[in-house]
């Protein structure tokens, strides 16, 4: 399936390269009445002090380079490492303080992460391209890009889907490597220590290529290797373990100095890391054990089942196409290296989607995250799911007369029919994308009844954010409940809340009061009702008639502002 | 043509359905405004001061928007349980059936747009007498400790606080003050059960003796009876003293109630025996022996 051709590969690069054009301008499109969610409060603060030792790092690289100014401005947030951040940090210096190309500062934040999520989608179609073919890997990437949680993510000055990137892409380039040479190597090296900089998701990666390693090198050969005492360990794994660490180290001034005790606080933090409150079928977890079902029944409430039984499909093609089988083993030897070569690649699609996974496998995992935590396996998912669409489009094409075929009917009319779901789901989910259910679970109405939780992080002030210009007293404070103060105060200076109201997070002092559901927070609609004196919200931002963020204000209502 | 490659149009047809069914299901729960077009509906409908139920229950706050405090007064939507009310009204979408409303009598059914509204009867309702969370400004509150007993006062404009997702309850500004501390003072407020309820009753965190709550001159009926919880937050971690609670009936303990952690939304009943229809003082005596974050709330009534 490879381009073997020049023309094919430009053609290729070309349809990589608008995918993720178009990706971004999606996102970019539909980013306005996105709420700033609490984490990306959090990174806006961090990304503004790394703008300001970027500067000076312009201006005076060896002022820059001094402890004091790297523990001044990298101490913030130092519980993440920095490649994304910094990226946030540029973009925000450049986009938006000097080249005015994005009137919101929080857009210019979020601009690098809907780029690295467009080139996750990119890659999926480039790899799907490679071992499947063109129309399956188009179909890989659309999967991916149209997902409602992967939509949301993809919105986000966050670290998920930028580190769902950065695994993909370095496990591309790895695959790359396995074929010689040594340019692929190091470019594998390279990419890996800007994953480890972007997010701890990367810790699981190299078991995954080890256990590729050991699955594909075969038991006979492994002994062979014992024997003689010469591995053939593939250079990409060794340039991960050096030339990974040194980038990890190089884009991460904060670890620059006290290195030890830096990186094992950073350790620390993350396999410490203290349970929030999520619900999960009517229950609310805030301690292990947690749900054994958690990932499995989310993924299959919150991805779209078209692309589930595809990724199903594929891997029963998969294991189908095992090289070893008795009937395959009879191949001629070409179609038999094809077929290991193919195998090897569906491997290690296979462990890096598991590896994603294998957390939750232990009920102390917490789950807080939703979905986003395995959003790592998703692109792997979904290049299964081209190798399910690929089998079906064979099997499918013979019941078409050939002229229709010549005119590639058939391939545009299965494609249709399986992206229509998906992409129907994820434009109506925004700007409501944690709170989408799929029809499999009875859509949205169906995950509320079941219990499933509709939002966190306090995003969908953005959907409010019109009632809120339009009908809060002038000067009014508002109790901005699970939106982080950060988040708020962006909002405002990007002209997304008026300006002369004020967050607050004491209840009693406000006149205004947000409620962001998630089971848990009741409690503190609880409270509004007695300090308000009054069980009616204002508004109700709803998503398909299920509520999911709404207003109150203290009585008596003032007339709207107009 | 084989059965085997026909079988392969079943992934277009699940994409396609796929693609049907979330468009039908999006389309079929009620908009906002929807909710509002029903409140006349349901207006008409209550005539004597029904509760009123949505079905299903995460619907809640549509109808609050729309049908407003009038329809659905706080008592009722954070009521104890559903045993004194005689009639409900049932506002469902969907299909859904109000699980608490289970053996009720259906005496009337419309249909209005994509709700329907079911008038039920309670098929045994309880009559309420007295209701102790309604009267806390006609009680005597006092706080005894190491056997001085100290008076609080009531304050009807006390100043509000609430303490967001990891603070207290809210405190309300009607509310017997006991001093030593904002949190300590008895009065009306909405705390969270074990399902995440909100329960309308009275805050009475003891200090390190008792709180007393003593109601004059109270029309008995057969039983003093009500729900004790600590906030669901502070409970489920399991780690607090127990909460007694003595009611005593014309200066007899009628009651011994312990709650501990974990018990949730919990009953109690004390006998009132030969004093039914009588009247007499009845009190209630809160206390712990390990009183910290003891945010103890109670509902009670004779009936």
């Amino acid at each position: 399936m490879k381009p073997s051709s020049f023309r094919g590969k430009v053609f290729d690069a070309f349809v990589a390269a608008l995918l993720g054009a178009g990706y971004v301008a999606l996102l970019l499109a539909t980013v306005k009445n996105l709420g700033y969610a609490r984490d990306e409060g959090f990174y806006f603060r961090a990304a503004g002090e790394y703008k300001k030792w970027f500067d000076i790092l312009f201006t005076d690289p060896a002022r820059a380079l001094d402890q004091s100014s790297v523990d001044a401005y990298w101490r913030e947030n130092h519980e993440h490492p920095a490649f994304v951040k910094s990226l946030f940090a540029l973009s925000f210096k450049f986009l938006n303080v000097q080249w005015h190309v994005f009137k919101e500062a929080g857009t210019a934040f979020r601009f690098p992460g809907m780029v690295l999520s467009s080139l996750g989608v990119s890659v999926t179609y480039l790899w799907g391209r490679r071992e499947i073919g063109r129309l399956a890997g188009f179909v890989a990437a659309l999967f991916l890009a149209m997902q409602p949680a992967m939509f949301y993510h993809s919105h986000l000055a966050c670290f998920d889907v930028a580190v769902m990137s950065m695994w993909l892409v370095t496990t591309y380039a790895y695959s790359r490597s396995l074929e010689g040479g040594i340019g692929w190597a190091v470019v594998t090296g390279i990419l890996y220590g800007l994953e480890l900089d972007t997010k701890h998701n990367a810790w699981l990666l190299p078991p995954a290529l080890i256990l590729h390693f050991l699955a594909t090198r075969g038991l006979r050969l492994l002994r062979r290797d014992l024997r003689s005492g010469r591995t053939r360990i593939p250079l990409a794994l060794l340039t991960m373990a050096t030339i990974g660490p040194v980038v990890f180290y190089l884009c991460w001034p904060w670890i620059w100095f006290d290195t030890g005790h830096r990186l094992s606080a950073y350790v620390a933090f993350h396999t410490n890391h203290e349970y929030y409150n999520i619900e999960f079928l009517g229950t609310t977890y805030f301690r292990p054990p947690m749900p054994h079902l958690y990932a499995w029944v989310m993924t299959a409430a919150t991805v779209p089942t078209i692309t589930l039984s595809c990724f199903l499909l594929g891997l029963v093609k998969s294991g189908i196409d095992f090289p070893y089988w008795r009937a395959k083993r009879a191949l001629p030897v070409a179609d038999h290296d094809v077929l290991e070569a193919s195998w090897s690649t569906r491997t290690l699609w296979l462990l890096c989607l598991l590896t994603s996974y294998a957390p939750w496998l232990s009920s102390d995992t917490p789950i807080f995250g939703g979905t986003k935590h395995w959003i790592t396996a998703y692109p792997f998912m979904c290049l299964f799911a081209g190798i399910g669409f690929q089998w079906t489009r064979e099997r499918l094409t013979t019941l078409v007369p050939t002229v229709l075929r010549r005119a590639n009917v058939p391939d545009a009319a299965l494609a249709a029919s399986v992206l229509a779901g998906p992409v129907f789901m994820t434009l109506h989910a925004h700007p409501w994308g944690l709170a989408a259910y799929v029809p499999l679970v009875g859509g949205e109405t169906g995950g509320a009844s079941l219990g499933l939780n509709r939002s966190f992080w306090g995003y969908t002030t953005g959907a409010v954010q019109d009632f809120l210009n339009a009908h809060a007293p002038p000067h009014a404070e508002v109790y901005i409940h699970d939106t982080a103060y950060d988040s708020w105060i962006r909002m405002v200076r990007d002209g997304r809340i008026r300006s002369d109201l004020s967050g607050t997070l004491t209840l009693s002092a406000s006149n205004v009061s947000l409620f962001h559901d998630e089971q848990h927070m009741v409690r503190v609609e609880y409270q509004i009702w007695v300090d308000y004196g009054t069980v009616r919200p204002a508004t109700v931002g709803v998503y398909d008639g299920v509520p999911i963020v709404w207003v109150y204000m203290r009585p008596p209502v003032p007339a709207p502002i107009h | 043509m084989a059965p085997k490659t026909l079988a392969w149009l079943l992934v277009p047809a699940l994409g396609l359905g796929e693609l049907f069914s979330a468009l039908y299901l999006s389309s079929r729960p009620p908009k906002l405004e929807d909710w509002s077009r029903a409140a006349p509906v349901l207006a008409a409908m209550r005539t004597h001061h029904e509760l009123v139920v949505i079905a299903p229950d995460w619907a809640d706050p549509n109808a609050r928007y729309a049908f407003g405090d009038a329809l659905m007064p706080l008592a009722d939507v954070a009521r104890p349980d559903e045993s004194r009310y005689a009639r409900a009204i049932e506002v469902s979408i969907l299909g859904a059936d109000a699980p608490e409303l289970r053996g009720w009598r259906v005496v009337d059914e419309r249909h209005s747009g994509k709700f329907r509204f079911r008038l039920v009867e309670n098929p045994a309702p309880a009559k309420v007498l007295y209701d102790f969370v309604d009267h806390i400004a006609d009680a005597d509150v006092f706080d005894v400790q190491g056997g001085h007993q100290g008076h609080c006062s009531w304050n009807k404009a006390a100043r509000r606080e609430a303490g967001g997702l990891h603070g207290d309850p809210a405190y309300p500004s009607e509310r017997w003050e006991c001093g030593g501390g904002a949190w300590h003072f008895v009065g009306a407020t909405v705390v969270e059960d074990e399902k995440w309820k909100g329960r309308r009753c009275l805050w009475s965190e003891p200090g390190a003796g008792y709180v007393g709550i003593r109601y004059h001159d109270v029309l008995l009926g057969k039983v003093v009876r009500g729900y004790a919880t600590l906030p669901w937050w502070i409970e489920r971690e399991l780690k607090g003293a127990p909460v007694d609670m003595k009611v005593l009936i014309g200066g007899d303990v009628a009651l011994h109630y312990v709650h501990r952690d974990g018990d949730g939304w919990k009953a109690f009943s004390a006998p009132t025996g030969a004093r039914a229809g009588t009247r007499a003082d009845v009190e209630f005596q809160v206390s712990s022996v390990r009183p910290r974050e003891r945010e103890f709330c109670f509902q009670a009534d004779t009936r």
